[in-house]
């Protein structure tokens, strides 16, 4: 299984982030998991890489935190994207496709 | 874009002031993602203990993922500087000994420094407060050849300042003044202060404005005399009035005349001061037209008698330094030839080759510095020597330190620790210990500066010289310095820390060398303190020569009394009268011995006027000769000998031959090889009848005490205008005790308003050997304290040595050697470097001695004495540095040493 994980290129677990959380306020154990989940486990995220980035884009301000109550009762800091993190989200979004679209057109070069 | 910058600006402020806080929270984020992935595992069947390991390793580095987190913070460089900050003041503080010998150091080094830069910065590179664009004045220098010297003078006629105004073209504006010290007030509260007579122009010169009030006008400053009006100091307005806006307007009497208040000068305005604050500034013409000395006032706007005033200059706009002096020198030309249409006996232009020069403001960067200003300058050179050697020691304490603590570095190296994070801890340390250092030195500075400033600057009334803006810099400046260098021999240790070789090695070393670097800072430190003790003893030995110089009258016994009848209009037999009077009364007084008149006093004043003699045709060009009148108990009461013949007796009466007694340079002069007594003299015009020389004195110094020519006479003072005579008494005991109770005394005899003026003749010479005694104190203070330092050195070097030799030294005296061997073996070391350190200072004082030459007196820069005292000195300093440590250490067990390891 090890061998067919991939490894995330560089700058775009902010982009994963922010994906995730645009689906609603979460903690980072939980953002973990679901990134585990919804890349079907392929996905190479290194637990510990995740809470720098998160702080870095709490930093930046494209998502807040606060501490809350979490579903099996324990305190957890839950991450939210704010509006310039939804405007951000939107934007990187569309370099990642306009990006991809363009290396697909070289790789497609004859 | 803006509300990111505030976020993050947020964000940052929080993980800074609330440090704590945000650490526990990503403590506790962190845990509750390892809990609830432990409880994943959990559920899938294994132990909690197995959970929690496949959650840690599933995690990966948890400390590095706390470190990645600490760092995205932004703060990475505060914080390392903050725990750098904190790890050096623990070390530190675990060593308070070490720390204490350290900032004590420094802050004398520094302290020193700040001191001196304070007074060299007062003397030499502070403009006076307030002028406006300072590189544009200039002091005005009038330079010609006189006798076949070159003559430069700073004072001048109020008529050449005129003259100037008229003829020169380069400069937007001149200004003139004059500093006198007058006496201001009335009745016993009258003092003599010092009061500046200003020109009009004088305050356009400042960008300051009057406090109340106003400054004069050019139509107050008018010849023949300016209107009565005065400027009063900021000081004196707070001291003598409170500070209260009603001064305006009132009288205050200054010198002979009653002035009217009409302004206040703003705070620190001291014009152009001399050496103390004015308390009042008055116009220069109101002060010329009034200004009665008791003896005849030449008109001193037309001619060129009486030269007494500065002048200043503001060069226009766009006119070269070159180009002003050409027209400066233009004008003095012009107004040489005019004084030779007045005076057909002066000097042609052609001879005296009138020029100028236009000067910096400050005195003493001009070609009339003054010696103490030279002196000021060595002092602060010597101040820098020290601060070195200061720098050294600490270098060595530091390095010997860091050899200590060799197994502490290597391990940290080990752990992980960069050399260059290691460095900048080092550094840190350093730099902290020389920051205690100069805030300490920046105290001692303040104290010790005072003390300086009573010696170099006498006179000024205020000057902190802890809010000095400069001498803050400054006193950075030498901390950042002091840090850099002393932090740099450590530094240079961790870059070449061998990581096995310290791990294994013990906490001392097994054989020892001595590091080089020490050995060279021990010797550079040795070699400064023989050049600055050399340095002290030639001063010293000036000053003895100087103090031991016959003058020619006694200094320590003699009172100074002039009367000062303040503009009473008395005639001149009612002056001579009232002179007789108090010379009388002086005579009454308990502790006099004997009194005298006389007219002028060495160092203060000289009169001179046209003397002939049958058979020489021009006796001006022999030489100055300057007189002296006196009673018949002049030569005792001053001291000065009778060599042959007489001096002057009761029989010299007014209407008696006329008499006069001579200096032997003066008979020399005027009559070489023949008979000097019974020649015959005229004094004052060819015609009047002979004086005959009756009696020979010995020359005295009045002019300079170095060399003077001594060409001096002597006539009684019944014979020669008694009015202006002034009141010598001889004391039992020195003239400082007696100046008050003969004051107080002879006080109420004088009309009116009239006041006297009573000195010490040590306080007139005072200023004269004032350049020697600064320079023998200072080098001697400082001489010693670089001493102290370079014996604390040695000493802490010799007593490393010999801590890393006990092994050595046990095993030899377990072999039979006694503890004088040892003693003198380790005192033999510390000799030598004692010998090294005087040969290259010895080199080096006898090259840089020519420069030192001209401040010191009749003693050669190479004198063998000095050199050998100091030699003598340094080599007893060492041999007891070194014998303290080798005693202790010879005292040691034998067995103790050889055991431990």
């Amino acid at each position: 299984m090890t061998d067919e994980r991939l490894e995330l290129p560089q700058g775009t677990l902010d982009l994963l982030i922010l994906k995730a959380l645009s689906l609603g306020p979460q903690h980072g154990w939980a953002i973990s998991e679901r990134l585990h989940q919804v890349s079907r486990a392929t996905l190479q995220v290194p637990q510990g890489s995740l809470y720098p980035a998160l702080h870095r884009l709490e930093r930046r301000g494209w998502i807040s935190a606060r501490w809350d109550a979490s579903d099996n009762n324990r305190r957890a800091k839950f991450y939210e994207l704010t509006r310039t993190g939804q405007r951000q989200l939107k934007t990187e979004t569309e370099d990642w496709r306009r990006l991809t679209t363009v290396v697909d057109l070289v790789l497609g070069m004859e | 874009m803006l509300t990111e910058i505030l976020s993050d600006i947020r964000y940052r402020l929080r993980a800074l002031f609330r440090r704590q806080a945000v650490e526990r929270e990503l403590d506790q984020e962190l845990r509750f993602h390892l809990e609830r992935e432990a409880e994943k595992y959990l559920k899938q069947g294994a132990s909690p203990d197995e959970a929690m390991r496949r959650a840690r390793v599933a995690f990966g580095g948890i400390d590095s993922a706390k470190e990645a987190s600490r760092d995205g913070r932004g703060l990475a460089l505060l914080e390392t500087a903050t725990a750098d900050l904190r790890y050096a003041l623990r070390s530190l503080r675990r060593n308070p000994g070490f720390t204490l010998g350290v900032v004590v150091t420094l802050a004398l080094g520094i302290g020193a420094n700040a001191a001196m830069f304070g007074i060299v910065d007062r003397l030499l590179f502070r403009s006076p407060p307030y002028l406006r664009e300072p590189d544009r004045v200039h002091r005005v220098y009038l330079v010609w050849v006189e006798r076949g010297r070159e003559v430069i003078e700073t004072t001048n006629q109020y008529t050449r300042y005129l003259d100037l105004r008229r003829w020169t073209t380069g400069f937007s504006d001149l200004a003139g003044y004059s500093n006198r010290k007058l006496a201001v007030g009335v009745g016993q509260d009258a003092r003599e202060l010092e009061v500046s007579t200003v020109s009009a122009t004088f305050f356009d010169f400042f960008d300051a404005k009057p406090v109340i009030g106003r400054f004069f006008t050019t139509s107050e400053d008018t010849v023949p005399v300016g209107a009565l009006v005065t400027v009063l100091g900021y000081g004196f307005w707070q001291s003598r009035y409170g500070g209260r806006s009603d001064a305006l307007g009132q009288q205050l009497q200054i010198g002979t005349v009653s002035y009217t208040i009409v302004g206040v000068a703003p705070r620190d305005f001291d014009g152009i001061p001399d050496d103390a604050s004015p308390v009042a500034f008055i116009p220069i013409t109101a002060y010329a037209g009034t200004f009665m000395h008791g003896t005849r006032v030449p008109n001193y706007y037309t001619g060129y008698n009486w030269g007494w005033m500065s002048i200043l200059a503001r060069r226009k706009a766009g006119v070269s330094l070159a180009a002003a002096t050409a027209d400066l020198s233009a004008a003095h030309e012009r107004s040489w030839n005019a004084e030779l249409g007045l005076n057909p006996a002066q000097t042609p232009a052609a001879i005296a080759h009138p020029r100028a020069i236009a000067g910096p403001v400050q005195f003493e960067r001009g070609p009339r510095q003054s010696n103490v200003a030279r002196v000021a300058g060595w002092v602060s050179g010597v101040a820098l020597i020290v601060l070195l050697i200061a720098c050294a020691n600490v270098a060595n304490l530091l390095l010997a330190r860091a050899v200590r603590r060799r197994r502490e570095i290597a391990l940290r190296l080990a752990l992980g620790v960069s050399r260059r994070r290691l460095a900048i801890q080092l550094l840190t340390e350093s730099l902290l210990l020389a920051g205690a250092g100069g805030a300490a030195g920046l105290l001692l500075a303040q104290w010790g500066g005072s003390i300086l400033r009573a010696l170099f600057l006498p006179g000024y009334a205020s000057g902190s010289s802890l809010a000095d803006g400069r001498t803050l810099a400054f006193a950075f400046l030498a901390t950042l310095l002091a840090g850099g260098v002393t932090g740099l021999a450590p530094i240079l240790q961790a870059r070449r820390a061998d990581l096995a070789e310290d791990l294994k090695a013990g906490a001392r070393e097994s054989g020892y060398r001595r590091s080089r670097i020490r050995t060279a800072l021990l010797l550079f430190q040795a070699s400064l303190s023989v050049v600055l003790l050399v340095g002290a003893g030639l001063f010293v030995r000036s000053l003895q020569k100087v103090r031991g110089l016959r003058l020619g009258y006694d200094i320590d016994p003699v009172v100074y009394i002039y009367p000062n009848t303040r503009g009473a209009q008395l005639s001149d037999d009612a002056h001579a009268a009232l002179r007789r009077r108090l010379l009388d009364a002086a005579r009454t007084i308990p502790g006099v011995e004997r009194a005298t008149l006389g007219m002028t006093v060495p160092f203060w004043d000289t009169w001179t006027t046209d003397l002939f003699v049958p058979g020489i045709d021009s006796v001006r060009r022999l030489g100055e000769f300057t007189l002296q009148t006196g009673t018949p108990e002049y030569f005792q009461t001053v001291g000065t000998r009778i060599l042959r013949g007489r001096g002057i007796t009761l029989e010299d009466r007014r209407d008696a031959p006329r008499v006069m007694v001579v200096s032997e340079a003066m008979a020399a002069t005027l009559w070489p090889g023949r008979e000097p007594l019974g020649q015959c003299i005229r004094v004052d015009a060819d015609t009047m009848p002979c004086t005959t020389v009756v009696g020979i004195a010995e020359n005295i110094r009045q002019n300079s005490l170095t060399d003077d020519p001594g060409l001096q006479y002597y006539m009684p003072v019944d014979q020669f205008h008694p009015e202006n005579a002034v009141i010598f008494a001889r004391v039992k005991g020195h003239a400082d005790d007696f100046k008050e109770s003969v004051r107080r005394q002879l006080q109420p005899l004088m009309p009116g308003d009239g006041y006297l003026t009573v000195s010490s003749m040590s306080d007139i010479l005072r200023p004269q050997v004032r350049s020697w005694e600064l320079g023998t104190t200072m080098f001697l203070a400082f001489g010693g304290l670089a001493l102290v330092l370079a014996a604390i050195g040695l000493y802490s070097v010799i007593a490393y040595d010999v801590a890393q030799r006990t092994r050595e030294l046990g095993i030899r005296i377990a072999l039979g050697a006694r503890i004088d061997d040892v003693v003198r073996l380790v005192v033999s070391d510390g000799m030598r470097f004692a010998l090294v350190g005087v040969a290259v200072g010895g080199a080096i004082t006898l090259a840089a001695g020519r420069q030192i030459g001209p401040l010191l007196y009749s003693v050669s820069p190479g004198d063998p004495l000095v050199f050998g005292v100091v030699a003598g000195v340094l080599l007893s300093a060492a041999a007891l540095a070194s014998a303290l440590p080798a005693y202790r250490a010879a005292r040691v067990d034998p067995n103790v040493t050889l055991r431990t390891e």
